[in-house]
């Protein structure tokens, strides 16, 4: 099938060249054009704001008549551009898809439901518009010639951009920790806190949470911030502390290898949604798991 | 100010029941939980207009969810919503998202509303993409992932979530804004406002009365999960016992 990626990067460009036909990149500025050469068939230029998901909707429909399946990355911006996009082709809109083949003319795809407890296997005719789910499509796209072409458009956007606030950064990169000890409201004031930086010290990991730590009490900033509003973490062990495991929570754990939890309270949502829970309090147990794990470790 | 409100009456997933099949039937239908504060925010911003529930019935079968629909909706007006649209039919259970989304505009336009307000993404299918599909159906700008919220002589000033960034954005009325859940603290309804809430109307409406077509292209077959957690829960012994026990399990699995 013949795709369009909008706001490509190489795993969207990747899952759209495993479909089978032409590969376009719809790009916002000759510098993008740039990048995606050698790996789209089409670089498609349109000169539109990407930030206005109303003017990029605009030329994505403009552009996507040639094209069967149109590709965004599972952004928020990216989704809504592809509720826009879906409702004026009158296509499907597949989001967060895990998967996704081309079987008898259909598109066929995979994605979690219902609180991830089950899988949603989903097919549509073209036309289709896609969310791909960030780290699912492994691979490199293959090397072609690319042409470039311009996307003429008038558009105007009924959105005005008024400012932009940068959320506060720093060396946290929970998508790429190994190891996460998250934490959520078991923990009781703020300087308690400590206990799980020591503990992601002596894993050697780092220190995630749930939405009550940074979005009501703002213990921590927000890139701290684990579910579905937050980021979506895949370490090899997420272990939960004092997080009773809401599913917009569980949402953004569920690539996790290992999911350990402790909570006090036995009938905590997360222990159906861990490999393995402990039901203490995690004033007890942490020290004593600080100091075993640091012993061992030297 | 009008006020409609999408609110989904979703599929209650922690009451799901997953074995070897999805029991989507025996589920019982809840508010979904970010609707909850779409609708908290109507109720600050209507004023003395009215502000209206709407809502399509996706899950079947049909004649017992269309009453459990109806309580559901109860709840939302028991929270300070004027009036409740529930489109029960047929053809719209398990339907493509276009028709949901043809079905709620017409609601909209048929009540009059000068913004919709829903939540960002459903607990059930958590796709997150009515808003925008609503808004593109009734011509509106959209406004999505809002934490904060402010009109003022027709325009709408926003603080959208993104990713990296705060988007502070402004549209003029109509708009169609989904609310993230930290936009307000969704209140808990009084014995008092409940009781009144029994007396507000609910409408059922069907496609037909909505002068809607629709053509049904999306399939979907559900099965559990397949990666299943282990679900393994230390109970016993003393916190010593519990650490060590859980370290060892760690071990095992190589994550430490």
């Amino acid at each position: 099938m013949k795709a369009l990626v909008v706001y490509p990067n190489r795993e969207l460009l990747y899952a759209a060249s495993t479909l089978g036909g032409e590969v376009a990149a719809l790009v916002f500025s000759e510098r993008e054009a740039e990048a995606v050469k050698g790996v789209a068939h089409r670089a498609l230029v349109a000169e539109v704001d990407p930030r206005l998901p109303d003017a990029v909707a605009e030329a994505v429909v403009k552009a996507a008549q040639s094209y069967q399946v149109v590709l965004l990355p599972s952004t928020k911006n990216g989704k809504t551009v592809g509720g826009l996009v879906a409702q004026r082709l009158g296509a499907e809109f597949l989001t967060d898809v895990l998967s996704l083949r081309v079987e008898g003319g259909v598109l066929k795809a995979e994605r979690y439901v219902f609180g991830n407890k089950a899988v949603a296997a989903v097919e549509a005719a073209p036309p289709v518009v896609v969310t791909v789910a960030p780290g699912r499509f492994q691979g490199q796209p293959p090397a072609v010639q690319t042409a470039v072409e311009k996307v003429a458009l008038q558009v105007g956007s009924k959105m005005k951009i008024v400012s932009v606030e940068e959320k506060a950064r720093g060396a946290v990169k929970l998508e790429e920790a190994e190891i996460i000890v998250s934490v959520g409201r078991g923990f009781k004031k703020k300087e308690d806190l400590q206990m799980a930086f020591e503990l992601a010290r002596v894993l050697g990991g780092q220190v995630g949470c749930s939405r009550p730590i940074a979005a009501d009490l703002k213990w921590l900033p927000e890139e701290h911030w684990v579910g579905l509003s937050g980021k979506k973490v895949k370490p090899k062990l997420y272990l939960a502390i004092g997080i009773s495991g809401q599913p917009q929570h569980i949402a953004g754990i569920l690539d996790s290898r290992i999911i350990a939890a402790i909570n006090n309270d036995p009938s905590a949502p997360i222990f159906q949604n861990a490999d393995y829970g402990v039901v203490e309090d995690l004033y007890k147990i942490v020290p004593i798991l600080i100091n075993k794990l640091s012993k061992t470790k030297g | 100010m009008k006020v409609a409100v999408l609110v989904k009456t979703a599929l209650d997933t922690g009451q799901l029941r997953v074995r070897d099949t999805v029991a989507t039937e025996e589920t019982p239908l809840k508010i979904s939980d970010i609707d909850r504060n779409a609708i908290e925010e109507a109720v600050k911003q209507k004023g003395q207009d009215k502000a209206y529930a709407v809502t399509v019935l996706k899950w079947g079968p049909l004649q017992k969810k269309a009453q459990e629909a109806e309580n559901v909706l109860r709840e939302a007006l028991a929270m300070g919503l004027d009036e409740a649209y529930l489109v029960a039919d047929e053809r719209l259970l398990n339907a493509s998202h276009m028709a949901t989304a043809k079905a709620l505009a017409a609601v909209v336009k048929k009540v009059g509303a000068d913004i919709v307000l829903a939540g960002e993404a459903t607990v059930d299918n958590y796709t997150g993409q009515m808003p925008a599909r609503v808004a593109a159906e009734l011509g509106w700008p959209v406004v999505t992932y809002v934490r904060e919220l402010k009109v003022e002589g027709g325009r709408l000033i926003a603080r959208r979530d993104l990713e990296d960034h705060v988007e502070v954005v402004e549209v003029q009325l109509p708009a169609v804004v989904s609310v993230t859940r930290e936009i307000n603290q969704p209140r808990i309804p009084t014995l008092l406002a409940i009781r009144a809430a029994m007396k507000k109307p609910v409408n059922r409406l069907t496609l037909a009365d909505l002068g809607v077509e629709v053509a049904p292209r999306i399939a979907a077959a559900y099965k559990p999960l397949v990666i299943q957690r282990k679900k393994v829960v230390i109970k016993d012994g003393t916190p010593e016992e519990k650490a060590e026990k859980l370290i060892q399990y760690l071990r095992q699995e190589g994550v430490i």
